[in-house]
């Protein structure tokens, strides 16, 4: 397994197609409708030509191909999309490209919100959110970080500023208020090591 | 077009009005959702209504017996058909209340099915209540209809034919041998259009000089037939039957009359240029014809080429020609001709793909488009035939095919697809691998469309007999290496869901069809209307595919969509008859529901002339004062302009401000609704 698939896709092991006939069982009709009804407007129009793929940055290093994900998702093969809904760097490329005019990352994001409702959460995205909750960032420099940085010469980061600690409380209403912290399980406080 | 006669019996107009309503179930399509007899009884207590009857199919004979005996019997003098739209059957019933001798123009329709059955079917009770105030407006209308007589115009037997590629060469030589004078006006110095640049045609493989040259000079010879080439059209106006048209020649430089094709000045100019006609690859001279086929053989003088007049010192074609054609002092001429018919055959562009587009068409040599490789394969061709890449001369061993390049594209808004590039590749791809087996040839494809006569089995036959290979994939990324000229081609293999890296000599573009440049100005000086993908639009998609929203004027080829050849020598076939229609009755038959103008209202601030999507109305001087004047012929009753007049100055007959408002009182007036009830 790369770094990459190591860091996005592990603990998510998807269940996979073994079967030699994929019947109605394994589809959920519904799918293409949530996909929709998340932001991936643009799902059922896909035409498969593969631009998406041959642009993708990701796809070139990983086992993930971006016009395979849509056609999972036009087919109803929740399953299927489990683990690659998280590799999608959401660069954008596939929708400069593609000659439908169509917007696949949307496609993406809407299958991550519908993973994070069914409590489908890779580590590193409640790493991230936790992070954000109790420090105010996503990625929160830790020694090691630090000491790579003197290293390299690089300065010092910047101090937080005194008001520091009001924005972080803000972020914090927001996360409460929108109900963040619920849906994806966070306190704030979880040990965030690696 | 089943018109009545000219002669219209003007009763009813001014008596009393006796109405008869006829509500038609037209089977289940309105009788199962609106409950007819309910809105039949409903019509019969309107005031003015004489006779109120619900018939299962009003358009049946059965229905029209009963249309007509009512009027006999009862003397009725206006009648509402609430059935179907106008657009479907108003002809019936308006020749159904003539033959029993009522002005047809006392007949109106209500539509109950496009505008309340259909559109209602899951409230049937509502839809009842709809029928039965749509009929009520109706009946209202009815009582302020005027007879009407339709106009008479004379038809010019002259067909003027725009275009000379293969569709306009076959609508103008149809056209001629049925006997009318046909002029065939191109802007090229020769006709044939880019068939003439093709090598061969898919599916079957004939070589389309070979069958276009033929009816080249069966054009030349036609003697109802004048060919205007190296000609363009810079003004049309009139209408169906009376068309005034602005024909400017562009001077040649060479007095056709004189000129015999010799050739002699050609081998004598000093100036190479590259041959338009060889897309940019082969060279002609400053004097030239553009193929050894061209029609008519004569020679033309490049004026921005040409040492002479760019005003330096040369003369060598002068002094060549024994026939002393050249004259350097040749200027445009302009020609005025008065034509009946116009047939539109302007053909299609070819895309040009982008700079720094993803195809790397402009940076790399080895990649051209298909017109191009048409002209490298073809026998007389700037290579003779043989096939070499632009880099190195070399001949490709490893060619691509790229499909849907400026087709289906809506980043590029161009959604339609061009119907030919996958036959055509395939057709190339063919002769590629006839010329030398040993080329390996892959075409990446989104879909392929093979829908056409002997299209299937040429996909077929390429894959078995040829073993051209289909990479089903839209490429990503072309990278050129500098040395070799090769290029890489990324795409994924939709089929194997892996990215594919392959390396090819030569790579050609399939590009798609796109509205000529040539069409643009005619559209414009007939206000043509066009569809979403820039041709010119047909006035029905399936059953009149060929006429135009202006009368008179018809479109064929490539300038209505792209098309393949036996389809456009069809649609000219079908120009040609119906131009020929028109031109034998030598009348055309203008319906009279017009706008008219009340010139005590009209102020001449000429908003309708902006609006009119026919051209049908412009400002004229009457005695000082600008008014605006209908073209009748030319005005379709579209009622534009009497929305669009801030003076309530024109009235669109049988639809006046009147009896639109007096539809919009009956529509109000819900206590009359409730009627019998």
């Amino acid at each position: 397994m790369s770094e990459v698939e190591k860091v996005f896709i592990s603990g998510l092991h998807e269940k996979l197609i073994e079967d030699k006939v994929i019947d109605e069982s394994q589809l959920d009709p519904d799918f293409r409708k949530e996909i929709i009804k998340f932001g991936g407007k643009d799902v059922m129009t896909c035409l498969q030509c593969g631009n998406c793929t041959g642009v993708c940055p990701i796809s070139l290093k990983i086992e993930y191909k971006t016009r395979t994900t849509i056609k999972y998702c036009q087919f109803g093969m929740k399953n299927a999309t489990l683990s690659t809904r998280w590799v999608c760097a959401t660069c954008y490329r596939c929708y400069e490209h593609c000659p439908a005019d169509l917007n696949p990352a949307e496609v993406m994001i809407a299958l991550r919100h519908i993973g994070i409702r069914e409590g489908i959460i890779p580590p590193f995205v409640k790493r991230a959110a936790s992070n954000l909750m109790g420090h105010g960032l996503t990625v929160r420099p830790d020694e090691s970080i630090l000491k790579e940085r003197e290293k390299i010469g690089l300065p010092e980061l910047p101090q937080s500023k005194p008001d520091w600690e009001s924005v972080k409380e803000e972020v914090v209403t927001i996360i409460k208020t929108t109900k963040y912290d619920r849906l994806l399980g966070i306190r704030g406080d979880e040990d965030v090591s690696e | 077009m089943a018109m009545p006669n000219a002669e219209l019996k003007d009763n009813g107009g001014g008596t009393e009005p006796k109405i008869g309503v006829f509500v038609c179930h037209c089977g289940t399509n309105i009788g199962g959702v609106v409950d007819c007899e309910k809105v039949a009884k409903a019509a019969s207590t309107i005031e003015g209504v004489a006779v109120s009857k619900d018939l299962k199919y009003a358009c049946s004979d059965l229905g029209q017996d009963e249309i007509q005996k009512a009027i006999k019997e009862e003397g009725l003098n206006r009648i509402v058909v609430a059935s179907c739209s106008p657009r479907l059957h108003e002809f019936t019933f308006r020749n159904c209340v003539e033959e029993a001798g009522l002005n047809p123009y006392f007949m109106i329709m209500v539509n109950l099915r496009e505008q309340c059955s259909w559109v209602h079917m899951k409230e049937p009770e509502d839809a009842t209540a709809k029928a039965s105030d749509l009929i009520r407006m109706g009946v209202e209308r009815s009582k302020l209809l005027s007879s009407l007589s339709p106009r008479e115009v004379a038809v010019e037997p002259t067909c003027l034919v725009i275009g000379a590629g293969i569709a306009g060469i076959q609508a103008a030589l149809d056209v001629a041998q049925k006997g009318f004078k046909t002029y065939l006006v191109e802007k090229e110095p020769s006709i044939g259009g880019h068939m003439a640049q093709l090598d061969k045609t898919f599916p079957t493989g004939d070589c389309a000089i070979c069958i276009l040259a033929p009816k080249m000079v069966e054009a030349s010879r036609q003697k109802n037939l004048e060919i205007l080439a190296y000609s363009e059209v810079v003004d049309i106006d009139g209408y169906v039957g009376n068309f005034n048209v602005k024909v400017r020649m562009k001077p040649r430089y060479v007095d056709e009359e004189k000129c015999v094709g010799c050739g002699v000045c050609t081998e004598k100019c000093p100036v190479k240029v590259p041959n338009e006609f060889d897309v940019g690859f082969g060279m002609r001279k400053a004097i030239y014809v553009p193929f050894p086929q061209a029609v008519p053989l004569k020679y033309t003088i490049d004026a921005e080429n040409c040492r002479q007049l760019q005003g330096k010192k040369c003369g060598a074609c002068a002094k060549a020609c024994i026939n002393d054609a050249i004259d350097y002092e040749q200027q445009p001429r302009d020609l005025d001709l008065k034509v009946g018919t116009i047939i539109i055959a302007t053909g299609f562009d070819t895309y040009i793909p982008m700079k720094k587009g993803v195809y790397s068409y402009w940076e790399s040599e080895n990649v051209i488009t298909a017109m191009e490789l048409e002209r490298l394969i073809n026998a007389a061709g700037p290579t003779g035939g043989h096939l070499i890449r632009p880099s190195d001369k070399t001949e490709p061993k490893r060619i691509a095919f790229i499909q849907c390049v400026g087709s289906r594209n809506h980043k590029l808004g161009i959604q339609h697809c061009s119907r030919v590039c996958c036959m055509y590749a395939m057709k190339n791809a063919q002769i590629i691998k006839e010329h030398d087996p040993e080329t390996d040839i892959a075409i990446y494809y989104n879909d392929i469309r093979a829908f056409g006569k002997g299209f299937e089995e040429l996909y077929h036959r390429i894959r078995m007999d040829y073993g051209v290979e289909f990479i089903r994939g839209r490429p990503a990324r072309l990278t050129t290496d500098p040395e070799t000229g090769n290029i890489t081609i990324r795409a994924e293999e939709t089929l194997l869901a892996k990215i594919t890296e392959r390396d090819f000599d030569l790579v050609v573009l399939s590009v798609g069809l796109l509205p000529s440049q040539g069409t643009m100005p005619i559209q414009k000086m007939l206000s043509l209307p066009t569809s979403p993908d820039g041709f010119l639009q047909e006035l029905h998609p399936k059953l009149r595919p060929i006429e135009t929203a202006i009368d008179g004027v018809f479109i064929c080829g490539c300038a209505q969509g792209p098309k393949d050849i036996p389809d456009s020598v069809a649609q000219a076939k079908a120009t040609a008859s119906e131009a020929s229609t028109l031109m034998i009755r030598s009348k055309h038959v203008v319906e009279p529901l017009t706008a008219s103008i009340n010139d005590e209202l009209c102020v001449g601030c000429g908003l309708c002339t902006d609006v009119c999507p026919y051209g049908a109305i412009e400002l004229q001087d009457k005695d000082g004062q600008i008014k605006a004047v209908v073209t009748e012929a030319l005005c379709h009753g579209c009622g534009t302009c009497a929305a669009a007049c801030p003076q309530r100055a024109i009235d669109q007959l049988q639809f006046s401000n009147r009896q639109i408002m007096s539809e919009i009182s009956a529509a109000l007036s819900h206590e009359k609704a409730a009627g019998g009830e």
